[in-house]
């Protein structure tokens, strides 16, 4: 190649990366960037490497598959003392498949730092949990089965209790062919059941495919409002109402961590837990594990000082289920969470600038997108009334009869 | 070179090896024999006394439910005295629990310099206390301990800071002085006026020594300080059949052999496979680590599924010159011994006379302080040391 050519190729190749590089990429938040339309709900996307079948979805029949994740998802044996942390006990039916407390339980002798997330929709999201950590529900579940904050499962030990209970070794040998169960595909059945708790029937769905008396006149007023006034839309777009990215809103400080004002109503597990999370995350200097007294949210997964505090946008569907709101559970309705937005968010450790001890300086994070809002109490309202529309019913299931363990002998021929 | 030359060289070859194989053998002789006292050990009593804390706090596993004094009970030889040990909350184990007494003379740099004894039944640990305490805290079987999480749980008691600040010099606890303060007191847990070591025999136990050292052969494998060479054997232990019917304990079995350490075709496996485990060479199976002598008035039952109450079981046991296995598998020195009852009676004797003191009596219980307190002022909190004191 001559060197004019290469000039001519280096040129191309630096127009090519202006042109196809999208817009909005360059900055993390506020516009421009692509606000997806809001919608209806199709049915629940599945992988290739884990499919189902289109029926499978609430409140249809589940199918052998769903079963089985059903089945697992209520099971402490997927724990490690078999206790009280199956996956459906921070994930509970009956408290719209989270918890109703600020902070979710946690593992026997530990207390969870975050608020629990419901399962319910999770299925259309590609980033799980508060820090968006998870790329899919495959991934998901056996990192929350497995933290010794939530499940304290070891792998081994699951596996080889899911092997010595027979109606498990028929069930895993129906679905996908094992042998004897593999963990893994335990984690495939729970994310399989979890696509199946799938709500695509709200009124807001029945509205969009074009039942207009199926949402309230003040919630259709809600909707205008939402997108226009609120600026809701801004983030929570699409028919997830989440666009999926990290913003730091100046949530203030859950009072598990330092009691809201009064030290003596933290909760000293919640203390505990915070500081194993930054230590644990290994390559963190000491200034950071010392100085950090709140959740530094996206900060954990990309360890970028511009990302603390920052949080995925949390999507809005069956939220009438799933009081408490916001990663620490500080607010404890939709109105109050109407009302944090309106006076523009609080502020919290990571709105405000911080200088490193080399003396790098680092800009507050707090979202350019909280204005105050100056909502009458009539558009708040309405604003709640559609956030209602967002969901239909509970989806209320029972405990399963679960599969009991049995000595080999007496259901193995032995070898 | 000369045919002459050639002989000379050989001759002083001859004479070389000669000598290295009695040397070899020399040693061998004088550690086979050297089943005398154990070596003092110098132990730090701040270190010992914090470790004694944590041997009994529960907050050192998952659910803060166990303590290490769960499975090695301090009034019970540190032992269970169960055939089978418990295990992790809602599990059960499917070996006897071994005593912690003079536990700290075993691994690859204890005080015993001639030896290694491994730890655990199939001597899959052979390195040091530290190791082995960090074994048993964060295996899922045992403590089942992220121990990020129990360095923060003992940051959290200001009675700690200060403890791990006196006896470390430490600015805070942390996992690490954890797995140096156990070791410690595990120090202290030594064989104490042991009639043996006292030259107190009496005559029926000098007849035992006799045999022990003699017609019973037992000075083959148990020898040295710690009566034990510190290597695995199969002696033909039958299996305890509770283990595999009990589910619970299978789980166990296969959780901790099959998918922890790679055992291979474990679902089809229907015996404890021991040393094999360790060594994946099929003619280890069922060979188990030559477990000490001391102590044994304390420790039963005894072998490592616990399958003989008494030492006259045992003595019995190797009387008819051990229990069934393949051929191959079995130690070939285990041959039927022709034991009076009077010669039994003998051995036993000197075998009792191997234990001293109660040593666990002698350890105070502490009881782990579960209050945790919120720290009075999470944001500009130092916890550290220099919290408390100024």
């Amino acid at each position: 190649m001559k060197s004019s050519e290469k000039l001519m190729f280096i040129l191309l190749v630096f127009a090519a990366l202006l042109i196809f590089s999208p817009a909005g990429t360059a900055h993390a938040e506020g516009d421009p960037d692509f606000d997806m339309p809001l919608g209806a709900l199709p049915p629940p996307p599945y992988p290739v490497d884990n499919p189902t079948l289109k029926k499978n979805v609430w409140p249809s029949p589940m199918g052998p598959k769903q079963e089985l994740g059903y089945l697992t998802f209520f099971d402490p044996k997927l724990s490690g003392d078999q206790g009280p942390s199956a996956c459906s006990d921070c994930h509970n039916p009956l408290q719209g498949w989270g918890t109703n407390e600020a902070h979710s339980k946690g593992y026997p002798g530990t207390a969870h730092w975050r608020n629990s997330q419901t399962i319910v929709n999770n299925a259309y999201l590609q980033k799980l949990f508060w820090g968006g950590s998870s790329p899919s529900l495959e991934a998901q579940a056996p990192s929350a089965a497995r933290a010794a904050r939530a499940g304290n499962l070891e792998r081994d030990q699951g596996e080889a209790r899911l092997r010595l209970a027979p109606e498990y070794v028929k069930r895993f040998n129906d679905v996908y062919g094992d042998r004897w169960p593999i963990l893994q595909n335990a984690w495939r059945a729970i994310a399989s059941f979890e696509r199946y708790m799938s709500q695509i029937d709200t009124p807001f769905d029945k509205y969009m495919k074009g039942d207009k008396k199926a949402m309230s006149k003040a919630a259709i007023r809600g909707m205008a409002i939402f997108k226009g006034k609120a600026n809701c839309f801004e983030c929570h777009n699409g028919p997830m109402f989440t666009d999926e990215k990290f913003y730091n809103l100046g949530v203030k400080r859950g009072e598990g961590l330092d009691g809201g004002g009064d030290p003596e109503d933290a909760m000293p597990l919640v203390q505990i837990n915070l500081r194993w999370e930054i230590y644990g995350n290994k390559g963190n200097e000491e200034w950071i594990f010392r100085s950090f007294k709140d959740d530094a949210g996206m900060w954990f997964r990309d360890k970028q000082l511009s990302s603390r505090g920052k949080f995925r946008t949390a999507p809005l569907r069956f939220t009438r289920f799933t009081a408490p709101y916001m990663h620490h559970g500080q607010l404890d309705s939709l109105m109050e969470v109407i009302e944090f937005y309106n006076r523009g968010g609080d502020e919290n450790e990571f709105t405000k600038p911080l200088t490193t001890p080399l003396g790098e300086k680092y800009a507050g994070t707090k979202s350019s997108i909280m204005k105050k809002l100056n909502l009458t109490d009539e558009e708040k309202k309405d604003l709640e009334q559609f956030l209602l529309a967002l969901s239909a019913d509970p989806m209320v299931l029972p405990t399963p009869k679960l599969p009991q363990l049995q000595r080999m002998a007496d259901w193995m021929p032995k070898k | 070179m000369k045919a002459k030359t050639k002989k000379v060289v050989y001759k002083s070859f001859l004479s070389i090896v000669a000598v290295f194989v009695a040397a070899f053998m020399l040693t061998q002789t004088v550690q086979a024999a050297n089943i005398g006292p154990l070596p003092k050990i110098k132990i730090n009593a701040k270190k010992a006394e914090l470790g004694r804390k944590l041997f009994f706090d529960t907050k050192l596993s998952g659910d803060a439910l166990l303590a290490c004094s769960s499975c090695h009970d301090h009034k019970l030889g540190f032992t269970t005295r169960k055939p089978l040990s418990d295990a992790y909350v809602s599990m059960l184990h499917f070996r006897n629990a071994p005593t912690l007494i003079n536990t700290a003379y075993k691994g690859g740099k204890s005080v015993l310099r001639n030896k290694r004894i491994p730890w655990h039944w199939d001597g899959r640990i052979g390195t040091n206390l530290n190791d082995m305490t960090r074994d048993a805290l964060v295996t899922s079987e045992t403590m089942n301990m992220d121990m990020r999480i129990m360095q923060e749980r003992l940051r959290q008691f200001p009675s700690y800071v200060i403890e791990f600040n006196d006896a470390f010099g430490a600015k805070e606890p942390s996992n690490g002085l954890v797995r140096k303060a156990i070791p410690e007191f595990l120090k202290t847990l030594t064989s104490k006026n042991v009639p043996f070591d006292q030259g107190k025999l009496n005559l029926t136990a000098k007849a035992g020594l006799e045999l022990f050292l003699g017609k019973a052969g037992c000075i083959r494998c148990h020898n040295g300080a710690m009566f034990t060479d510190g290597k695995p054997h199969n002696t033909g232990v039958p299996e305890n059949p509770e283990v595999f019917k009990d589910p619970v304990r299978h789980i166990t079995l296969i959780s901790l052999l099959g998918f922890a350490q790679g055992l291979e075709n474990i679902m089809n496996l229907r015996r404890d496979p021991g040393y094999m485990t360790v060594s994946h060479d099929a003619k280890d199976m069922g060979k188990f680590s030559t477990p000490t002598l001391r102590e044994l008035k304390y420790t039963a039952p005894y072998m490592h599924n616990g399958l003989m109450a008494s030492l006259d079981e045992v003595i019995d046991f190797y009387n008819k010159g051990g229990g069934p296995d393949r051929p191959g598998l079995k130690d070939s020195a285990m041959v039927p011994l022709r034991l009076t009852d009077t010669e039994k009676a003998e051995l036993k004797e000197f075998l009792l006379a191997l234990s001293g003191d109660d040593i666990g009596a002698a350890v105070k219980y502490a009881k782990p302080d579960m209050d945790y307190m919120p720290l009075p002022n999470w944001v500009n909190n130092d916890y550290t040391i220099t919290n408390y004191r100024k």
